[in-house]
């Protein structure tokens, strides 16, 4: 039987990163991922990144898919698709079916990086077709291209329900409603504010009381629920609706840990259960390490270090680390990986209520139930200030893992500092040239530039904007505010579309110069009334 | 709840939890100590689920007769749950003279038992069940022999004892037996529980040896883990338990439209594990090879699960269902051998006798702990 | 370890108006069914599956075992986390026999 240094299983985010780094100290490594493409999750991910340069942040998912391939055949690392493993057994055997086969393999260490499934819960009609998981949507969507409904309700509120309601709005669906059971949005604000000013509304403590149809989802009806997630009579809410995204939370896909005799542990704050690990992705299993969503659900970007780790673990117990440098590398990574796990979304502050940020700024009750801050609000945030001329207004209200905004500015005009979750700052000293690059670097769509000079009675108000068909200049249309409604007549007056934006495309609309600091989106038509 | 009760049962096995019934149902209170966290965690569970008379050992035969003449096919009823009971015959198949020989030799030993078994040929057999291979060239057949659902008919004994005040206590291993004034009647468990009863069966399975071994008794008998698989559902095609002579695999559809098989690599008596019973990589993978040469209509049935039980190989292959002279008090009923399942009602029921002082229905004279000698 | 008595009171069975929602697709399990045989004694998510055949269809539970197991834990009244997960075997994905069959060695 062929023996391998190190087999990993998936090759998603961690899975390949465990691999580059193993092989890159010189273990033998193989991977197997049961799908046709690599990447997981990764190639449906059409979003930038958030993170530092470290983290491969502002760069979208699929990019950072096709970068990790590349890296792992420099490395020499042999990935094999369509190849499922069926069982992981005594002595780190795998059998691995590929083709109409089932093969054989050992390896002196096993990396199991099988990432999560989708969680559902019920309700009545809850089995109808048209009900789905948000990935399952994502897929659809991103990956073969079809539309997962024409009109959709999503439920969930965390950053895969707004992410991927964004995305579908992006793919040209209507999104009807974001309804959680919880009192509050569970995913970044920033994330929430990009779908709100699109028009999507939020509904807080709701929850699905049916969806409807015969043959497939027609319709669907909410409700509101008390402190004990009970129905509260008489606050039913009927959408039309043709599809039902559930982003309720992912499940760790742990079964060939278990299999394998891993000591388990059962956890919400994991997802599930997942197998009892030290820092390093070590099981109690000698020789077998777990890492990403498969150890507790996190995100791809912590998944991908938790992969080096993991990797240079398997390096140290084969020998191909030193004590010494294996001790190097794994602080540098766990350094990144901590920098990752900080602020307001921390895994320590999961279900907490804060009221204020690290910098004592005040924590909006308003964006998370509503999706979006209100005008009032937004001069609380270090990112905002009356500057003459064109500035950027950095509409960021939570301490989150990010800092892409900082390099993006080549005259340092904004500070995040040494703490990536640090509210970004913008310097009043500073004069913005308008060039563009916070706001096409911004992963969460939140920096603006504000022009109130441009014109006498006008201003301009530059935004990010992934939608097609782009808006051609001197269309005229109309401003939206962040909650997306109708707020007056603009005019398209710059469209940049440059390689460094990746993919965003900056809009510069002119409103009336007292809604400045209102219009945060564009839609083209004409204004009734 | 006070922790003494007329029997105490060790293990809640399905011959724990089918001698519990029957004694639940003559109102003498029973408590069934398991240790493992859930109610019927081995063999009873795992097994394939044969109900078959042929290919037995002589010993064995009194007991499956009874329970095939008089317990099976009005078990679903009397436990008010489907047990999944076909009496749909067995085929036990052969392709080549040696095989032939072999399934002559056991139909012989069978039919001077008095059963109705016999040799037929490999067209009288696709006659039967018409999917077999054109490489079968002959089977024994017992036309009255069948199988059942193991989980649902161990869980059913469980549900109906329950019902019926049995006290099943789960996650509290029983670590000692103790004799009090000569008789055997009080057992601690792992959290320091102490129970008592008239009498103690100890029906644990493997574990029974250890346990016996603090009453100073030993069962000579080892652990062997067998492994079995299942297939997602497929349209009804047959309903004959199925074997081969070579007892590479064996095996049946059941209700639920699966085939359930069961079978060996060769290395059942040395296969390591983790602690749990777990299958191997290659036992599975070796009974497709054997189901797919004599049902090749089967080799596209997706298996959806495959798992280990151990069984409590008895050193002469029978099991010990015995009193014990030396510590009255204590009835043991272990070392099955993998063909407890197709038995247990009768053996329950004689259990229950026994508890009680009873003169057995069934003739326990030849399983006797005491039987084994050195062989010169 | 904790012993486990099964004879506790865990109280009556009282139908529930979703009691005819489906829980484990694979296998067509109801929320109904679930909850009764908890009253009949299934005390563990192992127990549940045998009894039932949640969890053992071609998914093994992927999708339901969470489901199930905040059923039988609010039947007995404890929490979901005292409840041990069933074991998980292989084939991790189903496999058709032949598959299953033609074994070989890795890098052959």
């Amino acid at each position: 039987m062929i023996r391998y240094d190190l087999i990993v299983i998936g090759a998603g985010p961690a899975g390949l990163s465990a691999a580059i780094e193993a092989a890159r100290s010189g273990l033998q490594v193989i991977v197997f991922d049961e799908n046709a493409k690599p990447g997981g999750q990764l190639f449906k991910q059409i979003h930038k990144f958030f993170g530092s340069k470290e983290h491969k942040a502002k760069i979208r998912g699929f990019q950072i898919g096709s970068e990790l391939l590349e890296e792992a055949a420099q490395a020499g690392v042999e990935v094999v698709l369509n190849a499922s493993v069926i069982g992981l057994y005594l002595d780190k055997e795998i059998t691995v079916r590929i083709e109409d086969r089932l093969l054989h393999y050992k390896g002196d260490t096993v990396i199991v990086a099988t990432g999560a499934s989708e969680t559902m819960v019920t309700f009545d009609g809850w089995t109808l077709p048209g009900v789905i998981g948000a990935g399952a949507a994502q897929t659809m969507m991103n990956l073969h291209f079809v539309q997962p409904g024409k009109r959709i309700l999503m439920l969930g509120s965390g950053n895969v329900g707004l992410v991927v309601s964004f995305q579908l709005l992006q793919a040209g669906c209507e999104v009807a409603a974001i309804v959680d059971a919880a009192p509050r949005i569970g995913g970044y604000g920033v994330h929430a504010a990009k779908v709100a000013r699109c028009g999507v509304p939020f509904f807080l403590s709701h929850t699905i009381l049916q969806a409807e149809g015969d043959d497939g989802v027609t319709g669907v009806t909410i409700g509101e629920v008390d402190g004990n997630w009970n129905t509260i009579a008489g606050t039913e809410k009927h959408f039309d609706v043709d599809a039902i995204c559930l982003a309720v939370g992912l499940s760790p896909m742990s079964q060939l840990l278990q299999m394998a005799g891993c000591e388990m542990e059962d956890h919400p704050k994991f997802g599930g259960l997942v197998p009892t690990c030290d820092a390093y992705g070590t099981t109690s299993v000698p020789g077998l390490f777990a890492a990403g969503d498969v150890s507790g659900i996190e995100e791809a970007s912590s998944a991908m270090i938790q992969g080096r780790i993991a990797g240079a673990a398997a390096a140290l117990r084969l020998g191909y680390f030193s004590e010494n440098e294996f001790v190097l590398r794994a602080e540098e990574l766990e350094r990144a990986l901590s920098s990752l796990r900080q602020g307001m979304f921390a895994p320590e502050n999961k279900g907490k209520k804060l009221s204020a940020t690290e910098e004592g700024c005040p924590v909006s009750e308003h964006l998370l139930r509503t999706g979006f801050l209100t005008e009032d609000e937004i001069f609380c945030y270090p990112g905002v200030k009356k500057i003459k001329g064109i500035h950027p207004v950095i509409e960021c209200s939570q301490n989150i893992p990010c800092n892409p905004c900082q390099d993006a500015c080549a005259r340092k005009c904004i500070k995040v500092g040494e703490r990536i979750t640090s509210l970004p700052v913008v310097d009043e000293e500073v004069s913005c040239s308008g060039c563009g690059m916070c706001v096409a670097a911004c992963s969460g769509q939140c920096i603006f530039l504000v022009d109130e000079e441009f014109e006498e009675d006008y201003a301009t108000v530059v935004i990010p904007y992934e939608f097609l068909p782009l808006p051609r200049a001197g269309e005229k249309g109309i401003a939206l505010d962040r909650s997306g409604k109708e707020l007056c007549d603009a005019e398209v007056v710059g469209v940049k579309s440059l390689t460094a934006f990746d993919k965003t495309s900056l809009l510069t609309i002119k409103v009336s110069k007292e809604m400045s600091m209102r219009a945060r989106f564009y839609k083209k038509g004409v204004r009734v009334g | 709840m006070k922790n003494s009760s007329d029997v105490i049962i060790i293990g809640s096995g399905v011959i724990g939890n089918s001698a519990a019934y029957y004694l639940a149902k003559r109102n003498y209170s029973v408590t069934v100590l398991e240790k493992s966290n859930h109610i019927a965690n081995g063999g009873s569970v795992r097994n394939g689920g044969g109900v078959r008379q042929s290919g037995r050992d002589k010993r064995e035969m009194p007991f499956i007769l009874h329970a095939v003449r008089n317990m099976w096919p009005t078990l679903s009823e009397e436990l008010e749950m489907d047990v999944e009971y076909y009496q749909e015959g067995n085929l036990r198949l052969g392709k080549t003279e040696t095989h032939e020989r072999i399934l002559t030799d056991l139909t012989n030993t069978a039919s001077s038992c008095g059963l109705d078994v016999k040799m037929i040929t490999g067209e009288e057999a696709r006659t039967i069940c018409p999917y077999l291979s054109e490489e079968v060239t002959s089977a024994s057949w017992c036309p009255t022999d069948g199988h059942a659902n193991p989980m649902l008919t161990t869980l059913a004994y469980y549900r109906k004892a329950r019902q019926l005040g049995a006290r099943f206590i789960t996650d509290d291993g029983v670590t000692e037996i103790r004799k009090v004034k000569g008789r055997a009647c009080r057992v601690i468990t792992e959290s320091g529980e102490v129970y008592e009863a008239d009498t103690i069966i100890l029906g644990a399975g493997y574990e029974s040896r250890e346990l016996a071994a603090t009453v100073g008794i030993d069962v000579p008998m080892t652990r062997w883990l067998m492994e079995v698989l299942v297939t997602e559902a497929q349209p009804p095609m047959f309903y004959q338990m199925l074997g081969t002579a070579m007892a590479d695999f064996y095996g049946h559809q059941s209700t639920h439209g699966s085939f359930v098989f069961g079978g060996t690599s060769g290395f059942e008596e040395t296969n390591k594990d983790n602690g749990t019973p777990s299958a191997s990589s290659i036992t599975a993978p070796c009974i497709c090879r054997g189901i797919i040469k004599y049902f090749p209509a089967l080799e596209n049935a997706k298996i959806v699960r495959t798992w280990g039980g151990w069984i409590d190989q008895c050193a002469d292959h029978v099991p010990v269902i015995s009193y014990v002279d030396e510590v009255p008090g204590l009835i043991l009923a272990c070392g099955f051998s993998g063909h407890g399942f197709g038995i247990s009602p009768a053996v329950g029921l004689t259990l229950s006798e026994m508890a009680v002082d009873e003169k057995t229905t069934i003739d326990i004279s030849k399983l006797r702990y005491d039987r084994f000698t050195a062989k010169i | 370890m904790k012993k486990n008595d099964r004879s506790r009171e865990i109280g009556r069975f009282q139908p529930l108006p979703d009691d005819e929602r489906l829980i484990c697709r694979c296998e067509e399990i109801s929320k109904g069914e679930i909850r009764k045989a908890v009253h009949d004694g299934m005390f563990t998510l192992t127990e549940i599956r045998r009894y039932l055949r949640t969890g053992m269809g071609l998914c093994q539970g992927q999708t339901c075992a969470k489901l199930v197991r905040d059923i039988v834990a609010k039947e007995l009244g404890i929490s979901a986390g005292e409840l041990e997960r069933a074991a998980a075997r292989a084939p991790m994905r189903p496999i058709e026999m032949r598959a299953f069959a033609n074994e070989g060695n890795g890098g052959e």
